[in-house]
């Protein structure tokens, strides 16, 4: 090891150097900058941009530090005559064809280019002739281009290729008529394409929402955690006046790096919608009142009383977003289990309960996520972290780049951006036969036993080459794991994915991870926003109804808690119906749709997750707080406020906190014993006969990326991209859209459970074969029944 | 003893009062220097402070393109800008506002102004009325621009050389 | 009878003799003042604490509004202060203006004093005299710096632009004559520095008239001769400085004892008093502008006969010119992040004065490397000299106290800052 650490000198100062480094990065560690446009750290040295040449002893000309390995006694001068004689002959020719745009230009103020040029450069040009033009290219909603301004540092396109696994953007011709664009002219399909406006050292590429309105020096940079994926990504929100106007990441090298996901840059785009609830409001003979929050209170508190006097408390049902906060899951559950009804939950998307009894306390990664990027081997069942969880979808493509096995098991086929083997279950059924025949196949492996509730089915099922090679993979792998993906909960056979997963992993010794839908499903079970378990996974005496029974047998008042159940429950025809039916729906929210204003009876403003204190528990279990950045928009309040108040009102003792923190402070305290396992003890599991075939056509769904939540689906230009405008078509597999006769029709009619709702039609060799692809959460399919069943389809 | 002796004598005369009548008596018979005001108005420089602009180019397109330089570097921080991309795609102002109150008339907006669309005008007699009208906003601002943009350009033209 | 005891008299904030808002907690001894007790604050803004929130350039404005009688010379010594600490160079010519405009400034603040001090003691004319030559000055403030007071002309480097070759005349309305407009335009015809020339070649004369008007007479010499005492040894224990300290016979001045820009090439000379009274602070502060006419008469034979930049070509601190910036990217990056972010100031601390009309004015400086202050401290003169008010007015009568004030020179905008 000591043989690796060399010593060499920059600026005076003697450094420690492992070898193999480049000059710049022992610099940068030391503190010394070194001015780069084309160096960034976690990208390949392109050493083209020639803005890094610092002097070297013996050497007869200046060098590039980006591209210079260290060597043993090596001097480098970085502000010597002759390294500044450099930098400022590459600043001059940079700025040859850099237009006059610094004052139109949204770079300006934090632009490399000028910093380095006031740093490093003259302060006259000698240059006097025109300058070059490039056009520009639309390359989709979410990032502007003004490729007059490229200094062809080749950031993006580096990008791109390394981090996005998109051949997206490229560089073509030479010297003077270098463009960069990209190769074909469509828009930026990555879910990470947002990072190439962060590592565009000029104004090149640009945040297209945030296009000219504001400056870097006016606004505010508060730090919050994402709210959309279980990664809990950090990021800063930019605010001007109080209003948002941008997020950009924050680096942390255990959770984002120094990424961000395009759905956490771009939904506080969201967050302004038309559809947000300025004011508390009251339905009064079908027409809406804005009223003062004293009497929207005092009303909400008449109608849940006089529901609990006339009905009892067990008829009350209350759902809560799993992106809620900690800190209001907590007083959610409180709150309603002090009213007497334990009918509380977060997992709208779910339909198989069965084996809540003997669930772990709180989903979990089953590791770091920066172990993810160091496995072998990964088996992801029912799931696409890539689009689901995007940065935990990088860590995995790292993985896959270091040689890992990265195996699929999902319902359709989808876009990678790393090999990976993909394997097709086109039913639920399917797909818990697959897994079991995984799971046989280690069994015959290592002959190991298996609980008994799986006995019966793994007799029933055979072994085939695949099933074997997964088995093969995972079994010889030192580091791998078995992760449930966030979509697998949509299948009504859950249990049994859960209870094979656990087993194929056990079999295997290899780590198991459960990620859920939301920002924070772990933190939601620890807070007990579950009908059977209390803080910290206590079982509650009297549990309370799931999700889905809660919307099956309809009560009679529902408290929504950021939820629109007709767009995000696993049966959305029947959420629709149940809200429809109720005596009181009370809607705490940010947004009300015109669908929500029709069954809500009384809307209470949520301040949306810019603007609130709270904390999120990521799929690692790392508890992460945040303060409000933004001004609260209108009369809406902090969703713990708003809880605070009705459990006042409603007699509820001891939750008279009085800031955010206090209640995380108090669940902190609660939780301290919680230590987070996925192990799956004694599963119960439904009775479920596997040999019965179904041969009609099958509805398969997951959650789209841009579906996922509230603020995402009103986030214009998250909707406008190519994810976005995909979400709301009904995809099928060629054949079987030849089977039904729909090769030519442009648009579907789709009949579920009665209803009938008009799709346009995508033929997609992805979606397995006797079914079709309908999303999730996308806006318009409301009146169709749950995300998996029988369905008809016929042209239109 | 001779010097004490005139000293003293001066002393008795009033001398050196009759010394200041005649200051203050040749001064009753002196032009006047004095100016009626606001009818007469004594000579503005090109340079003046006054009263804030914003120009327009000949052809009638606002100058100002919310670069927010103005913004930046007013040290009252008087200057308030909200800007977005305008349908034909360049970058506008939807808010421009100087508070009057604010303004210590340093003149840096000008100074900083890429495109020379704020300008401090040669206008310093404006008043208020009431309470909110010291806050110019763009339109008022654009009027004022329209109203002196012949002295303001030739003001500029004749300063050109100097900045 | 009961006897007669101390009597408190609260002297200002709001009395006209005051210099603006100067509250006095007076005891009283009949007439005879015991104790004077100064409470200041009234005009307190924070520029101190302002300037560390702002970069370097925005605090120039700010300086003028801190001895509001004397601006250009505040902002001198806050630009010397960052001119040491950045270590560029003042062009030349900028120097010549620079010195010139103090110059100028110290003609306006003693002609406000002049004017303000005699009218406390009675004498009425010298007000609307003062004034009369103020104007003038004025006038060439506006036609140099665009503002009549508040010029915001220094700029770390330089000044911000040359002295423009033209002088506004006054337009021809139906209330004078021609031939009154003519007179008044006779010393427009020129450039600023004719106007400035024509001027200062007539102002000892005028100083004569002042003199006439005061030094002799007998009521002026009872109001301030032996009043308000100071030793040379007192005057330098309480800090006194400028006017203030010479007055009382200590030859102290820093255009010659440390000079800056181009004081040393300049021929002048220190008037010093002898009793340290009221009178001879007087007599020091009109021999200082027939002192100062000389030496803006030199700067004027130099600035006609030498041309040349005004403003430091280093653009890394001052902005490029117009034109430049408009058409060349370099220029442009400098001028945008110049008016954005301002420069940089590398660490260090530094104390940078300059001879003000009131004293020594200092700027202490100390920068993080930031683009704004770490930390700025004004020294001002006048709060050194109302320090010492209570022992300057100690046995003196209630009237003489407005005298000793007077001399004093005092302004709050720099006291309370």
């Amino acid at each position: 090891m000591t043989d690796d650490i060399i010593t060499i000198e920059i600026d005076g100062r003697t450094l420690q150097a492992r070898k193999g480094q480049t000059v710049i990065q022992v610099a940068d560690e030391a503190g010394i900058h070194i001015p780069r446009f084309c160096y960034h750290k976690k990208l390949s040295v392109a050493a083209n941009c020639r803005m890094c040449l610092v002097e070297m002893e013996k050497a007869p000309k200046p060098v590039a530090a980006c591209a210079t390995p260290v060597m043993a006694g090596m001097k480098i001068k970085t502000r010597s005559e002759q390294a500044r004689e450099a930098q400022k002959g590459v600043m001059e020719f940079l700025l040859i064809n850099h237009p006059l745009d610094c004052p139109i230009c949204d770079q300006g103020g934090e632009c490399e280019l000028q910093d380095l040029a006031l740093g490093y450069g003259k302060d006259v040009s000698r240059f006097t002739e025109a300058k070059r033009v490039v056009f520009d290219e639309d390359i989709g909603p979410l990032v502007s281009t003004d490729m007059t301004r490229c200094i062809h540092c080749t950031r993006c396109v580096r990008f791109g290729e390394e981090i996005a696994g998109l051949r997206e953007l490229g560089a073509t011709g030479r010297g003077e008529n270098m463009r960069i664009g990209t190769y074909v002219k469509k828009a930026m399909a990555s879910e990470l394409s947002g990072n190439v406006i962060d590592v565009c050292p000029v104004g090149a590429l640009n945040n297209k929402p945030y296009r000219f309105s504001a400056r870097t020096w006016e606004l505010s940079q508060h730090a919050v955690i994402s709210p959309h994926d279980c990664v809990g990504s950090n990021f800063y929100l930019h605010t001007l006046r109080g209003k948002v106007q941008r997020a950009v990441p924050r680096e942390n090298e255990a959770i984002n790096e120094t990424w961000l996901a395009d759905r956490d840059r771009f939904s506080c785009h969201g967050i302004y919608s038309e559809q947000r609830i300025a004011q508390p409001q009251l339905k009064e003979r079908g027409k809406w009142r804005k009223v003062s929050w004293d009497e929207a209170i005092e009303v909400t508190v008449e109608r849940l009383q006089s529901v609990i006097a006339s009905r009892g408390s067990e008829t009350i049902g209350a759902l809560i977003s799993p992106s809620a906060t900690l800190e209001e899951h907590y007083l959610f559950q409180c709150l309603l289990r002090g009213i007497g009804s334990s009918n509380i939950d977060h997992r709208l998307q779910q339909c198989d309960f069965s084996h809540d009894e003997t669930m772990p306390v709180a989903p979990w990664l089953g590791m770091d996520l920066n172990a993810v990027e160091n496995l072998q081997a990964v088996l992801i069942v029912g799931g696409n972290p890539r689009k689901d969880q995007p940065l935990l979808g990088h860590r995995l493509r790292k993985a896959a780049l270091r040689g890992a096995a990265i195996m699929y098991v999902n319902h359709r086929a989808y876009d990678l951006n790393h090999l990976a083997e993909q394997y097709l279950a086109a039913t639920c059924d399917d797909l818990v036969i697959q897994l079991a025949a995984i799971a046989k196949a280690l069994m015959q492996k290592t002959n190991r036993a298996v609980p008994d509730a799986l006995q019966g089915l793994l007799e029933q099922v055979e072994v085939d080459e695949q099933q074997k090679t997964i088995a093969e993979n995972l079994h010889k792998a030192d580091r791998a794991l078995v992760l449930i993906g966030s979509q697998a909960s949509l299948s009504p056979l859950y249990s049994y994915i859960v209870a094979l997963s656990h087993c194929i992993a056990s079999l295997a010794s290899v780590s198991f991870g459960t990620i859920h839908i939301g920002a924070n499903a772990t933190g939601a079970c620890l807070a007990g926003a579950l009908p059977h378990r209390k803080v910290a996974g206590t079982a509650d005496e009297q549990p309370g109804l799931s999700a889905h029974k809660m919307l099956q047998s309809a009560r009679r008042a529902y408290l929504l808690f950021n939820v629109e159940p007709e767009l995000e429950a696993w049966d959305t025809a029947t959420a629709h119906r149940a809200m429809h039916e109720a005596e009181a729906i009370i809607a705490i929210s940010n947004f009300a749709s015109p669908t929500m204003r029709e069954y809500a009876d009384i809307l209470l403003p949520l301040a949306s997750f810019a603007e609130t204190d709270g904390t999120y528990i990521n799929a690692e279990g790392r508890w992460q707080s945040f303060t409000a950045a933004a001004k609260i928009q209108d009369d809406a309040q902090p969703g713990w406020k708003i809880l605070r108040l009705l459990a006042d009102r409603l007699n509820v003792s001891d939750l008279a906190f009085n800031s955010a923190a206090a209640i995380s402070k108090v669940l902190r305290e609660q939780c301290r014993n919680v230590v987070l396992n996925n192990t799956v003890a004694n599963i119960k599991l439904p009775q479920h006969d596997f040999s019965a075939h179904n041969r009609r056509l099958q509805r398969i769904a997951d959650i789209p990326i841009y579906s996922t939540d509230a603020v995402v689906r009103r986030s214009l230009p998250l909707q406008q991209t190519i994810d976005g405008m995909e979400a709301d078509k009904a995809s099928i597999h060629p054949q079987t859209a030849a089977e039904y006769k729909l090769e030519t029709s442009e648009y579907v009619s789709v009949t579920q459970n009665g209803n009938t709702i008009e799709f346009s039609l995508q033929l997609n060799e992805a979606i397995p074969e006797g079914c079709i692809w309908i999303g999730l959460g996308v806006p318009g399919t409301e009146a169709l029944g749950p995300a998996f069943g029988d369905i008809e389809v016929s042209a239109s | 003893m001779k010097r004490r002796l005139i000293s003293w004598l001066k002393s008795f005369f009033f001398w050196e009062l009759f010394q200041g009548l005649r200051v203050t008596g040749r001064y009753f018979f002196a032009r006047k220097f004095t100016i009626r005001f606001p009818e007469e108005r004594t000579p503005k420089s090109p340079r003046y402070r006054g009263l804030h602009a914003l120009r327009r180019y000949p052809n009638g397109e606002e100058r100002c393109i919310a670069c927010k330089l103005c913004e930046a570097v007013c040290p009252a921080l008087a200057i308030t800008i909200d800007s977005e991309e305008r349908e034909d795609g360049t970058r506008r102002t939807t808010r421009y506002d100087i508070d009057l109150f604010k303004c210590v008339y340093c003149g840096f907006c000008e100074e900083a102004c890429p495109v020379d669309a704020v300008v401090l005008t040669r206008f310093h007699d404006f008043h208020f009325e009431e309470r909110g009208q010291q806050v110019i906003r763009k339109l008022d601002l654009l009027k004022l621009g329209d109203r002196f943009e012949e002295e303001i350009a030739t003001d500029r033209q004749t300063e050109s050389k100097y900045r | 009878m009961s006897e007669l005891h101390n009597y408190t008299l609260n002297f200002g904030p709001q009395h006209p003799a005051a210099h603006g808002v100067l509250r006095l907690i007076l005891e009283m001894e009949g007439e005879v003042i015991t104790r004077a007790d100064p409470h200041i604050g009234l005009l307190h803004r924070g520029t101190e604490k302002l300037a560390e929130s702002k970069p370097y350039n925005h605090s120039i404005g700010y300086m003028d509004r801190l001895d509001y009688v004397s601006m250009m010379c505040n902002e001198h010594a806050y630009v010397l202060a960052i001119e040491k600490l950045l270590g560029i160079d003042v062009p030349i010519r900028a120097q010549y203006i620079r010195v010139m405009f103090d110059e100028i400034t110290r003609l306006l603040n003693h002609l406000l004093w002049l004017g303000a001090h005699g009218l406390d003691i009675g004498a009425m004319t010298m007000f609307i005299y003062c004034f009369r030559e103020r104007e003038q000055l004025m006038d060439v403030y506006e036609a140099v710096t665009g503002a009549r007071m508040h010029a915001t002309y220094y700029r770390p480097g330089g000044v911000y632009r040359d002295l423009p070759d033209q002088m506004p005349q006054y337009e021809t309305t139906k209330w004078k004559s021609q031939q009154d407009i003519d007179y008044l335009n006779e010393s427009r015809k020129g450039s600023v520095l004719d106007f400035i020339e024509t001027f200062i070649d007539d102002f000892p004369n005028k100083v004569d008239e002042y003199e006439t008007l005061l030094t002799d007479n007998r009521i002026w010499k009872q109001r301030t001769v032996d009043i308000g005492i100071v030793t040379p040894q007192q005057a330098m224990d309480w800090g006194f400085t400028g006017p203030m300290l010479r007055g009382s016979g200590v030859e102290w001045d820093l255009r010659k004892k440390q000079p800056y820009e181009v004081y040393a090439r300049l021929d002048f000379d220190i008037p010093v008093g002898s009793n340290g009274d009221c009178y001879d602070r007087y007599l020091v502060r009109v021999e200082e502008m027939r002192q100062s006419a000389r030496i803006i008469k030199q700067c004027i034979q130099w600035l006609k006969n030498n041309s040349g930049p005004v403003i430091s070509n280093d653009h890394k601190v001052t902005p490029p010119n117009r034109e430049t910036m408009k058409n060349d990217m370099e220029a442009l990056i400098h001028h945008f992040k110049l008016f954005s972010e301002g420069y940089s100031v590398p660490a260090g601390e530094v104390y940078a004065a300059v001879e003000h009309p009131k004293g020594e004015f200092g700027i202490y400086l100390v920068s993080d490397g930031a683009n704004k202050p770490y930390r700025m401290k004004i020294r001002a003169a006048g709060f050194a000299h109302l320090s010492a008010i209570n022992e300057m007015v100690k046995g003196h009568m209630l009237a003489d106290l407005v005298a000793v004030m007077g001399t004093m020179d005092i302004v709050f905008g720099e006291i309370d800052r």
